[in-house]
C-alpha cells in the first residue's frame, strides 16, 4: 500500500516521465522515414567500387581496401584491432578533414583515428562537447509528461571553456525553476540513455525530407532552409536510439563513450521567440576513458550551474549559429 | 613523565601496516617465511620494480619500507642498522646501494619510499591476485598514465577554466573590498578636510581680527 501511494506521489506531482511504454506516433514517423532513406542510399551505390584507406597509426601504417561509399571509418577500425574499435572519437581524412565514425567514406584516403588521450585533443573535445549536447536534447525531449508540450530549438556551438555543455529547448512552463531531484533525474535518464550504447547514426538528407522529418517542430522547420544554404543544399541529421536531430557533426561513434554525467542547471532565457518560453538546459559530462575524482567534479559541477554565455537565440537574429553549422568543421 | 615516547621509537611509516602478519606457506618451518621476505626484499631493491602475487607484495613492502626509513634515520655507521641491512639484504653488495643511492634519494621524500600497484590477472590463469612492487623514482617509464601534464585534455580544460573564473571571481571580490575602503577613505578625509578648513578659517579669522585689532593702534 505504501509503495503504491509513493507511486501515486510521484508519478502525479512531478512533470517527468517515468514510464515510456511506446512511442509516441511522431517519433515513429521520423524513425520510419529516416530508416527509409538510409536503405534507399545504402542500395542507390549501386556496383561496388573498391577505395583505398591508408591508415597512419602511431606505431605502424597499413593498407586497407574498403567499399566505395559503404564503408565507414568505423568499418577500417574493425579490421586495425578492439582497442582502436572502441577509443577512437572522430576520424582524421588526409590530416584534415575530421569525418563521423558511422559516415561511409567518399574516397581514397589517408585516415588517422583520434582519441581523448591524444596530445592535442581540442578537436575530439568539441567533438565529444557536441554529442553531449545532441544527447541532452534526446533525453530533454523524452524525459517529460505528454501533458507539457516541449520543442528543441537549437545547441550553440560547442565550447567546452564555457564549462558546460547546452541545448536550448521551448518548454510551455512558466517560471519552472527545477529542484534538485529533479535535476537529479534527469541526469539519470540521461546517464540510462548512454548506457544503451547506442550507436550515433549520420545520415545526409535533402532540405525536402528535413522538412518532413521536422514538420512538427516549428523552431526546426525555420531553421533548415538557413541550415541548407550553408551546406550545399544538403541536411546533416544524426540519430541515437530514437531521436533524431540536425547538426553538422561529427560526433562521438557511441553513446558508451560517456563517463560521468551531471545534468547541472536549467535556466530560464530572455527571449523574443513566440510559442512559449526558451530554457537552457546545462550540463557537464566527461568521457569514460577520463576519470576525475568526486570533489574537482564537483567544482566542475558548481561552475555548469552558471549560466552558460553562449549567444542566445532570437527571432530578431539569423540563426547562424545554430546546431554549429558555421563553426567550421576542423576549427 | 621520564618516560621516552614510544611513537618515536621506531620511524614512522608512510603505509599501511597490517595490524596481523600473513604466515604464509612455510613447510621448512617459520624461519621460511622471513628467507620468502628477504628474498623479495633484495629483489625489489635490486631491480626497482618487480611483478608479484598481491599478499607476498603487500608484506614484503612494510620490510622494506622499514629498512630504508632506518638506513635514512641512522646512517651505515650505525651497527643495529647495518645488521639489519646485512640480514634483510642478501645479496651483499647491493647494502651499498641502500645507503648510497636509495637513502640520497629518499631523504627528502615526505611520501612512502615504494608504490604497491594492483596488476591485471592473465585470463585464463591463475586466479591469485598480481601486484607491481616498485621503488619510487626508479628509471623505467611510468605505469600510470599521465592525465596532469597535458593540460589539453578535455577535464584540464574544465578544470583550468574553472580555476580561472574563480581567480576572477576573487580578484573582483578584492577590488570591491578595496574600493569600498577608499570610499570610506575618502569620506574620513573630507571630514578631516573640513575640520582642518574650519580650523583654518578660524586662525584667519583670529589672525585678521588680530591684525585689525591691531592696525587701528
Amino acid at each position: 500500500m505504501n509503495s503504491l501511494n509513493t507511486l501515486n506521489i510521484r508519478l502525479r506531482k512531478p512533470i517527468f516521465n517515468y514510464i515510456k511504454r511506446c512511442l509516441s506516433d511522431d517519433i515513429k514517423q521520423q524513425n520510419d522515414i529516416f530508416t527509409a532513406e538510409q536503405s534507399r542510399q545504402k542500395e542507390a551505390v549501386g556496383r561496388i567500387q573498391k577505395i583505398e584507406i591508408n591508415y597512419g597509426g602511431p606505431v605502424e601504417n597499413e593498407l586497407l581496401v574498403m567499399n566505395k561509399n559503404i564503408s565507414t571509418p568505423y568499418d577500417c577500425a574493425k579490421h586495425l584491432g578492439d582497442s582502436i574499435c572502441n577509443k577512437s572519437v572522430v576520424a582524421l581524412l588526409n590530416g584534415e578533414t575530421l569525418w563521423h565514425m558511422h559516415k561511409p567514406l567518399p574516397d581514397s584516403c589517408k585516415i588517422e583515428f583520434l582519441h581523448y588521450h591524444v596530445s592535442n585533443p581540442a578537436l575530439v573535445n568539441k567533438t565529444f562537447w557536441r554529442s553531449c549536447s545532441f544527447l541532452l536534447g534526446a533525453v530533454v525531449s523524452e524525459a517529460f509528461k505528454d501533458n507539457v508540450k516541449l520543442y528543441l530549438h537549437s545547441f550553440p556551438s560547442p565550447n567546452v571553456k564555457s564549462g558546460s555543455f547546452v541545448y536550448d529547448v521551448q518548454l510551455e512552463l512558466e517560471d519552472w525553476k527545477p529542484t534538485t531531484s529533479e535535476l537529479k533525474v534527469l541526469s539519470i535518464e540521461m546517464i540510462k540513455f548512454c548506457q544503451q550504447e547506442l550507436p550515433l547514426e549520420c545520415l545526409d538528407v535533402s532540405k525536402d525530407l528535413a522538412f518532413e522529418i521536422f514538420k512538427k517542430n516549428p523552431h526546426k522547420t525555420n531553421q533548415i532552409p538557413d541550415i541548407a544554404e550553408n551546406n550545399g543544399d544538403k541536411v546533416t541529421l544524426f540519430r541515437a536510439g530514437n531521436h533524431i536531430d540536425i547538426s553538422k557533426g561529427p560526433m562521438v561513434p557511441n553513446t558508451n563513450h560517456m563517463g560521468r554525467i551531471t545534468v547541472a542547471n536549467v535556466i530560464k532565457l530572455n527571449t523574443d521567440i513566440a510559442g512559449g518560453p526558451i530554457y537552457r538546459f546545462q550540463g557537464v559530462a566527461l568521457p569514460r576513458s577520463l576519470i576525475l575524482n568526486h570533489f574537482a567534479f564537483g567544482v566542475l559541477e558548481d561552475r555548469a550551474k552558471l549560466l552558460n554565455p553562449a549567444r542566445i537565440p532570437g527571432t530578431q537574429v539569423v540563426d547562424n549559429e545554430d546546431n554549429s553549422f558555421v563553426a567550421s568543421m576542423t576549427a | 613523565m621520564n618516560q621516552a615516547e614510544i611513537n618515536k621509537l621506531v620511524s614512522q611509516l608512510r603505509i599501511r601496516v597490517n595490524p596481523r602478519l600473513r604466515k604464509f606457506r612455510n613447510p621448512l618451518g617459520p624461519e621460511e617465511r622471513l628467507n620468502k621476505l628477504r628474498k623479495t626484499v633484495t629483489a625489489l631493491i635490486k631491480h626497482e620494480r618487480i611483478e608479484l602475487n598481491y599478499p607476498r607484495a603487500d608484506e614484503s613492502r612494510m620490510y622494506a619500507e622499514r629498512l630504508i626509513s632506518d638506513a635514512i634515520r641512522y646512517g651505515d655507521c650505525h651497527k643495529s642498522t647495518m645488521e639489519m641491512a646485512d640480514y634483510w639484504i642478501v645479496e651483499k653488495q647491493l647494502i651499498h646501494k641502500l645507503f648510497k643511492v636509495l637513502v640520497p634519494r629518499y631523504e627528502n621524500y615526505t611520501i612512502a619510499y615504494t608504490r604497491l600497484l594492483k596488476a591485471p590477472k592473465p585470463y585464463p590463469g591463475e586466479k591469485h591476485l598480481k601486484a607491481v612492487l616498485e621503488l619510487r623514482g626508479n628509471p623505467y617509464p611510468s605505469l600510470i598514465p599521465d592525465t596532469q601534464s597535458n593540460r589539453s585534455l578535455l577535464h584540464n580544460v574544465l578544470l583550468d577554466e574553472a580555476r580561472k573564473a574563480f581567480r576572477a571571481e576573487k580578484y573582483k571580490e578584492i577590488a570591491a573590498k578595496v574600493t569600498a575602503n577608499f570610499k570610506e577613505g575618502d569620506k574620513q578625509r573630507t571630514e578631516h578636510d573640513e575640520v582642518a578648513e574650519k580650523l583654518q578659517e578660524d586662525e584667519d579669522k583670529t589672525k585678521n581680527t588680530g591684525i585689525k585689532a591691531e592696525t587701528p593702534t
